[in-house]
């Protein structure tokens, strides 16, 4: 199901895949807010020009044109970066999308501290906003695949869709064995004294963790969720029943994302079963280049590691190990 | 037509003071304001299944159920309904309710809505119009201007705002809150076409409706909440108004001599 780390990527695959979609169906329609390179969309732009709307830094216009045009029949990708698409416009999203249950797919881009803009450019509360709508299906993928597959998985989905997305160059985390569902979360590594729980830009220093853990002696179970809502808890249930402990991992703030929804079906079924949360520790980040943002705010496998030998109570050592890397295709994408 | 609608605004008047004077208190200064902007847009410009309409504040919503039955559109058992816990007529209109194209309340974003509607007809050739009616306190939200830019940079002429300018928001009236004009110049200045009525004056009110302009079309009505009522005189919350049995008696009183 793995490829070796590190991982090769791939440039735009959600563009690429919006286009493809679009080519093929009438109904697809793209709006975004003044972020048209950065959202890959100029790819849409450029090649269905009648189809693409630009509402200008007008967020609040932005999610209500989308609704009109939804609730004509349309189905609207609408693109800009996280923080714009759920914190600025929330009263929009949830009145004029979520309450009327409108098949509008808001694409965030820039998930947690992807960004290195600081704390205006990076979504660290967007999952924990979204999945607090009613109606609304929020999802947080890893893999270059999974971006280009998501893109036709969601398009007849009943109700509006939130999909957060890193931009530009995505890894190929996966062989061709695996393929997404928006059902079932994956259980990537069965069992385990301590069970990881994993979803979106954590996926990779996850799998990296387990392995080192593995090869320590120390045995890891690892369930990937790219689906936040509505969630997979019997997948995730059934993996942490028994275990020691178990750990979430997620690109974003530890209030209401992945580990509150684990908590929370973990403590409604009673497993009495430690819990740990790695994310942005309720703060706000600062400005920096992605690895020392990763690292500054404990979204490591290092930070993960720590953590299971922490819940195991192992006596074994915590070996040193690099962090994750991917080999960039080399293409300058700024901010 | 205009003969058979002209009893429609008093009629839908009448039925929200026995609606709202069921439940003692409730959104019927709105009512009195737009009745004859809403007859005009439900009762004589809007095509059934092909023209598309928004109300953008929700809480007018009696004053379309009221205006409905008159034209009939709605039973009028169903008014009996208005307000009472689980009936589909809610106080502030809403998925739920009938007569509703869509879901606003939490005001300004209907003209967003309208946008959207307005550009899938033209994705669609559809050959729709979309009506928009809005509220002067609704121009104190920034969404209302994000909205009037982009429609005029498409060229939406297809889209129609029709505000009811009653001067009326809750803490008081809107000119006290802050100054929202001059309306006319502010939309004209964001590139529609602009028109000034007497909001309500069934004739001006209609002919600003079919008068086809180049740009985006917005219709400043002028109205009072107290559709000169005399009952009403000097009434200084018209955005909520209680009404006890006296006053749901002078006013129904009062409507049926217009009649």
């Amino acid at each position: 199901m793995l490829r070796p780390a590190p991982y090769e990527t791939v440039l735009k695959p959600y563009g690429t895949a919006l286009v493809e979609l679009a080519l093929q169906r009438d109904d697809v329609v793209c709006l975004g807010a003044d972020l048209t390179r950065q959202t890959e969309t100029d790819l849409f732009r450029d090649r269905i020009p009648e189809r693409f709307f630009n509402a200008g830094m007008a967020e609040a216009n932005l999610i209500g044109m989308a609704a009109g045009l939804a609730r004509s029949g349309l189905k609207p990708f609408v693109n800009t970066f996280g923080v714009f698409a759920t914190r600025r416009p929330y009263d929009q999203v949830a009145m004029s999308v979520a309450y009327p249950n409108l098949p509008v797919r808001l694409v965030g881009f820039m998930p947690g501290l992807s960004s290195p803009g600081g704390p205006s450019h990076q979504a660290i509360d967007d999952v924990s906003l979204m999945r607090s709508l009613p109606n609304m299906t929020v999802i947080d993928v890893a893999d270059s695949g999974e971006v280009s597959a998501v893109v036709e998985e969601i398009v007849d989905l009943d109700g509006p869709v939130y999909l957060r997305l890193k931009r530009g160059e995505i890894p190929v985390i996966f062989d061709d064995s695996y393929s997404l569902s928006l059902d079932e979360a994956t259980v990537i590594r069965p069992g385990g004294e301590v069970v990881v729980v994993a979803s979106g830009m954590m996926l990779a220093p996850a799998i990296k963790a387990a392995q080192v853990a593995g090869d320590a002696g120390v045995d890891v179970g690892l369930v990937y969720v790219p689906v936040i809502k509505p969630l997979d808890s019997a997948t995730i249930l059934e993996a942490a029943r028994g275990s020691r402990g178990v750990v979430t991992a997620e690109n974003h703030s530890i209030i209401g994302g992945l580990g509150s929804a684990v908590a929370e079906v973990m403590a409604e079924a009673g497993l009495g079963v430690p819990l740990r949360r790695i994310g942005v520790q309720d703060v706000f980040a600062t400005a920096g280049s992605r690895p020392y943002l990763f690292k500054e705010f404990g979204l490591s496998a290092r930070a993960l590691a720590e953590t299971v030998w922490e819940l195991t109570g192992t006596s074994a050592p915590l070996p040193e190990f690099a962090e994750v890397t991917e080999e960039r295709t080399g293409v300058h994408e700024p901010v | 037509r205009i003969a058979y609608l002209s009893d429609v605004p008093t009629r839908a008047r009448l039925n929200a003071v026995a609606m709202v004077g069921e439940l003692g208190l409730g959104y019927l200064g709105q009512v009195f304001s737009s009745a004859e902007i809403l007859t005009a847009i439900m009762g004589r410009y809007l095509r059934t299944g092909i023209d598309r309409f928004v109300l953008s504040p929700s809480h007018y919503v009696t004053a379309m159920y009221a205006v409905a039955v008159e034209l009939g559109q709605l039973d009028r058992e169903a008014l009996e309904t208005y307000g009472r816990d689980g009936s589909p007529l809610e106080t502030i209109g809403s998925e739920r309710t009938p007569v509703v194209d869509f879901t606003c309340g939490s005001l300004a974003q209907g003209l967003s809505v309208g946008i959207g509607y307005a550009l899938a007809n033209r994705l669609g050739a559809q050959g729709a119009r979309t009506v928009v009616f809005g509220s002067d306190g609704e121009m104190e939200e920034g969404q209302t201007w994000e909205a009037a830019m982009f429609a005029a940079h498409q060229g939406l002429t297809d889209l129609t705002l029709v505000l009811d300018c009653n001067d009326s928001q809750v803490d008081g009236p809107v000119s006290s809150v802050t100054t929202i004009e001059p309306l006319v110049d502010k939309w004209v200045a964001f590139g529609w076409h602009a028109v000034e009525v007497d909001g309500h004056d069934f004739g001006e009110l209609t002919d600003a409706l079919d008068h086809a302009a180049d740009e985006p079309k917005v219709i400043v009505a002028r109205t009072t909440a107290t559709a000169a009522l005399s009952t009403l005189e000097g009434l200084d919350d018209a955005h909520f108004i209680k009404v006890d049995a006296d006053l749901k008696s002078s006013l129904a009183d009062e409507l049926e001599g217009r009649l």
